[in-house]
Order: structure tokens, then sequence, then C-alpha cells
């Protein structure tokens, strides 16, 4: 009896739920991505795409309009007043710059316009960070290292663009883990620039400098390139390095057994970030507010990691997919609205 | 040079002799073309508050072009440009912080990154100029130098600009935004420069460098000086990437570079040197502007973007080539 009073009482609910939306729920959310030098930026691009269409099923219309080119900053600026001028709801940024859009998001702000930065933190108090923590990202990778050696070895470190905000968070989480091993020496440190040929590259000649080192610290893209190298120099059982989550990877970190572990930075934290959004325009409130992170405007999403333990499950995720589908999750609406009052 | 000006001006048709006397008028017609068609796609984009917007972020990369195209005229280029951008926007976001932000600190921080431009621009003129180094190689090299020189100066991108600075670059004054009366008195600059001898000294050096250094002309002087001018220009950019930005970043100009040469050749001058002006690559900056935003008001789905971002770029470029033809025919 109580129990069918409770599901008529929520089948009422909800139908009012989906009356009410039919009429008033449909939002505009754009989609800013500044640079398109990876398939990781257009398979995230992809999923907010597909996440916007899963909010049919909940009787919410949002409507995405997409911008996505390599700009220079003062042209995603443009993106963001392009969008102010379209009248969106929302703008999802992935920043080419933390501190660069304070001024436009104010004004969109005074629009009345939702900002969610995803990917990258900015600085500005008039906008929400929803993505992972890049310092927990590097630390996360450099910690399996360290256990991976046991407390031990000679480490080189491989890293993207010097000066790059999520470059500089990542190098400051595996500094801040290394630390914590004092027998864990880091010998050296480069800059490949987030590219697979340069990390190869770089990997070569650190090897060819240092034929001691036991592990490798090294991210993104870069990695299939130093593994190259590894392999290719028969190192790949004295040497343990972090690797990366694109299916080409996963494959040959299966098949040849390497000893790997990867943060996963998944693509699919701007469906995330769109989740929250239409779950904030709806009027809900964060039970937690976002208050996390160095400018006080974030949320961090959970930073899934692979290693030989969950590799298989891994490589079923991405199974049948391009060689250059990254392994992904997101916050599922429903996940999202577990964070919600 | 001057001698086929005035026997082609005696038996020219009026088309020709309008683009002899203003080579930016293809570029202009574009321009015009684009903000119309930018209005019809999205009618709100012609709104005053827009247009405020559209200058306000593309009037560094006007001031940038400015800058590229003050050597382009002697048949140099600058591939530093945007670093130099970048180095001044970093030591004046540094200098106010330190200084404390204040009226006046601000004032001294922003001549201290104008001199620092002029020096970038020394640096240059003398590598090239001086040295003989070939310039789209050299200039590639303190590209580097430079951008090595503001990550020094600021490592990672972050420290706001004094709130005095940003809100009087986003403010509003006598009832017209601040920005245009950055771009009257850019316009009344360039209006100086262009009617001052070094302009034409300039393009002298570009059409014909040995003509001009046996007629005597200081041509190592002068391509020092355009570089030197392009310094100052890219500092003045850096000024209003700082305004807009309201913050400071390494990299911020880094791809602003060839944005730079692209505006210069859209607006009509030559790349090999010898032939241009100063407001042709200004409305080349806006057109490379309102491209991108026409390629997204029209509807463009996101993976096509850059695409047609490339060919509506080239079909401009296509377009001024034909309108200058004909009117050589």
């Amino acid at each position: 009896m109580k129990k069918s009073a409770m599901f008529a009482l929520t089948t009422v609910a909800a139908m009012a739920v989906s009356v009410f939306s039919t009429h008033a729920e449909d939002f505009k959310i754009g989609l800013s991505n500044g640079w398109v030098g990876s398939e990781w930026r257009t398979q995230m691009i992809d999923e907010a795409k597909a996440a916007a269409e899963a909010w049919k099923a909940k009787g919410v219309n949002v409507e995405v309009v997409v911008q996505s080119a390599n700009v220079d900053v003062p042209g995603q600026i443009a993106h963001v007043r392009n969008f102010m001028s379209q009248g969106v709801n929302a703008i999802i940024i992935n920043p080419n710059s933390p501190t660069a859009f304070d001024p436009i998001f104010k004004q969109a702000k005074q629009q009345d316009i939702l900002v969610i930065a995803t990917d990258a933190e900015v600085s500005s108090k008039d906008a929400t960070y929803v993505g992972i923590d890049q310092k927990a990202w590097g630390a996360a990778g450099a910690k399996w290292l360290a256990e991976t050696l046991g407390g031990k070895g000679n480490v080189v470190a491989i890293n993207g663009v010097a000066g790059h905000p999520a470059n500089e968070m990542r190098v400051a989480g595996y500094k801040e883990v290394f630390g914590q091993y004092p027998d864990i020496k880091v010998v050296n440190e480069v800059n490949a620039n987030w590219d697979q040929a340069q990390g190869q590259q770089a990997m070569q000649n650190l090897l060819a400098t240092y034929p001691d080192i036991s592990g490798v610290w090294v991210q993104d893209g870069m990695a299939a390139g130093a593994w190259k190298s590894i392999i290719d120099a028969k190192k790949q059982s004295s040497i343990a390095a972090t690797g990366e989550i694109r299916k080409d990877f996963i494959d040959i970190w299966k098949s040849d057994k390497l000893n790997s572990g990867a943060s996963v930075n998944p693509p699919g934290v701007m469906a995330s970030a769109l989740n929250v959004a239409v779950l904030m325009l709806q009027g809900k409130e964060l039970k937690e507010p976002a208050t996390a992170g160095q400018y006080g405007n974030a949320m961090y999403l959970p930073i899934p990691f692979i290693d030989n333990k969950n590799l298989d499950e891994a490589a079923n995720a991405v199974d049948g997919k391009p060689g250059y589908y990254s392994y992904t999750s997101q916050l599922s609406i429903e996940d999202a609205e577990k964070l919600f009052k | 040079m001057q001698q086929t000006l005035s026997t082609s001006v005696a038996n020219a048709s009026p088309l020709k002799s309008v683009l002899q006397r203003f080579p930016f008028v293809p570029a202009l017609i574009i321009l015009i073309a684009l903000v119309a068609l930018n209005g019809f796609f999205q009618p709100r984009s012609l709104s005053f508050g827009s247009i405020t917007g559209l200058f306000s972020t593309y009037l560094a990369l006007m001031l940038l072009a400015v800058a590229q195209t003050y050597v382009v005229f002697s048949s140099d280029i600058d591939l530093s440009a945007g670093s130099i951008v970048s180095l001044v926007n970093v030591v004046i976001i540094v200098l106010m912080e330190k200084w404390g932000g204040g009226g006046l600190t601000v004032i001294a921080a922003c001549l201290v990154g104008i001199l620092t431009g002029l020096a970038c621009g020394v640096v240059n003129g003398i590598m090239i100029a001086g040295l003989r180094l070939q310039a789209i190689v050299a200039t590639f090299a303190t590209s580097i130098f430079f951008t090595g020189l503001a990550l020094y100066v600021l490592p990672v991108a972050g420290t706001p600009a004094p709130e005095a600075y940003w809100l009087t670059y986003g403010g509003t004054y006598f009832g017209i935004p601040f920005i245009f009366y950055v771009v009257a008195a850019v316009a009344i600059i360039l209006g100086v420069l262009a009617r001052m001898r070094l302009t034409t000294q300039m393009l002298a050096v570009g059409d014909d460098a040995m003509a001009a250094f046996q007629t005597g002309l200081p041509v190592t002087m002068i391509r020092i000086k355009g570089y030197v001018l392009c310094g100052l220009f890219s500092a003045l950019a850096a000024l209003c990437i700082t305004g807009d930005t309201a913050s400071g970043d390494p990299l911020v100009g880094s791809k602003m570079t060839l944005y730079s040469v692209a505006a210069v050749v859209l607006g009509g001058s030559a790349l090999s040197g010898g032939a241009g002006t100063v407001t042709g690559s200004l409305i080349g900056a806006l057109i490379i502007g309102l491209i991108n935003s026409l390629v997204f008001f029209v509807g463009t789905p996101s993976e096509w973007q850059n695409l047609v971002q490339g060919l509506a770029i080239l079909i401009a470029l296509m377009a001024g080539i034909l309108v200058s033809r004909g009117g050589r025919a």
C-alpha cells in the first residue's frame, strides 16, 4: 500500500516535471574549444554533444552550438562574444589561458550567462571549473611509479609545454610525490611539448645519457613515443614508465605486457560539465559549493587510473573503437544529480 | 619607381588609379561584405556592443598587423612579433604587481613595456640589417629567445592586472568606449607616420634595396628602424591584449604572429616589399576577426570550422587579387 502510494506520487511528480519541462526547459549551451590539434578534443566535443542529446529522454531540450578551431587567446575571447551575441544560456569552454578570460566572463555573467570551464582551470570568479585536478593527475602517475619501483631508483620526467598551466600543475604533482620518496632520484626533466615524436626523441636521448634509469614519468601522447624508444632499446623489462589512454597504446601495452600505469584525463570531462551546467540552469544548487583548487571555483571529478590490474577492463572498454579513441568516463546525469540538493 | 607610377597613372582606367592610390580598396570591399554577411546571419552582431567587442578583441591583432607591415615594407618579416607581445605582456603585469598597481605605477609599467618592445626591435634590427642574417630564420630564433625571457619573467600564466588597468580599457568615457579613443589615437599616429619620409624610404628599400643603396639611402639604418617600429607596435598590441585579458600569460602572443602576417597580405601589401599600406593591414586584421565570427554564425558544424575558416581566408585573398588584376588590365 505504502509502496504503491509512493509509486503513484513519484509518477505524478515525474509527469508534472515532464509536463513542466516540455514548456519551459529549452536550454542553449555554447561549447568553445580553442585547439583542435588532437583527437582527444574531437572526442571531447562529440561526447558533450551526445550528452546534450541524452537530456531529451528527461524532457529537457538542450541545444548545443559549437565553436571549435585553432585560435589564439583573442580568438577564443571572440568565441565567447559570439555566444553572447547569439544569446546562449550557458557557455562551456576549454580555455586557452587560465587568466585571460576574467573580463569577458564578467560580461557574460552580467548577461546572466552561466560559464563553466573544463579541462583547464580559470581564475575568473564568475566561472566554475568542472574537470579533473591536474595536480592530482600528475601525482597519481608518480605514486604508481614510485610504488612500482619499490621506492627507489633513478627517474626521468618528460613534460609538456613549459609555462602551460596544466603542465605546471602536473609537474608540481609529481614533484610532491617523488619528494616523499628519498631514494627516488629525478635525474633529468625535459620538455617535449606534448608531441609524440618529440617524446620519442627525448626518450632516445635520455636512454643514451642515463643507461641506469629505472623509471619514466611521461604524459599523454608523448608516452606512446617514449615507450617506442624504450622498446626499440629493448629495455622494456627493466624500465617502468607511465602510459597513456588511447586504444593504440592500450593494445601495445596489453600485447607486450608493459610495466605501465596511466592516469586518465577522460575526454568525457566536457560532457560531465554539460550535465552539471544543465542542472545549474534548472536552478538547482550544489550540495557542496565548488570552492576547490587554487582559484576557489573548482569542482573536481574523479580521476580513473589504469594499471596492469584493470588493464583488461580498459582494453574491453575501447574494444572495436578506432586507434585514436581515448579511454573515457563521464559524470552521468544521475551521478551529477547526486551532487545537487 | 616614381617613373613607372607617373606613366601608369597617365593612361589608367579609373579603377586602376584608385587602386594605385588606395591599394587597400579590395580589402575594404571584402570587409564591407563580411560585415553585411555577419549582420545577415546574426543581426545582433551589428549591435553597438558587439562592434565594440569586435574592436576590443581584435585591436591587438590590428596593431600587430601594423607592426608587421613596417618590416614587410622593406621586404623583411618578423616572426617574433607575437613573442614580443608575450614578453611585454608579462613585463608590465609583473611590474604593475610589484609596484602596487596605482595609477602612476600603471603608466610607468606601460612605459617600461614599450621600452621592452623597442629593445626587442633593436635586437631584431641589428641581427637582420646589421649582421645580415636571414630575417625569417633570425626572427624565428629571436621568437624562441623572447618566449624564453617571458617564461623567465613569469613562469606560468596568472597574476591578474590591477583593476585600474582593465576597467579603464573596458570602460566608457563621455558615452564612448575607451577603445575607440585608442583607435583614434592610433589612427592619428599612423597618419603622421604615413606622411613621414621614413615610410617612403622603407618602401624604396623593399622595392629594390640595391637601387635604394645606390641612390644614397642608409639601407641598414632604415631596415633597423622598421624593426624598431615593429617592436613599438608589438608593445602597443601587448598593452591592448593586457587590457582585454587582464592578466599575464607568457604564451599569449605566440599564435598571433602568423595571423599578423596574414592580415598584412589580406590588406593588399606585398610580402616581397615595396608596396602596401598600414590601413590595409588594419582592415586585414578585422577581416580575419569577422571571418572567424561568420564561420560560427552561419552554423558551420564544429568538425568543419577550421576547414571553412581556412577556405574563407583563401577566398578573401583570391578576391583581393582578382580585384587588383581587374584594375591592372
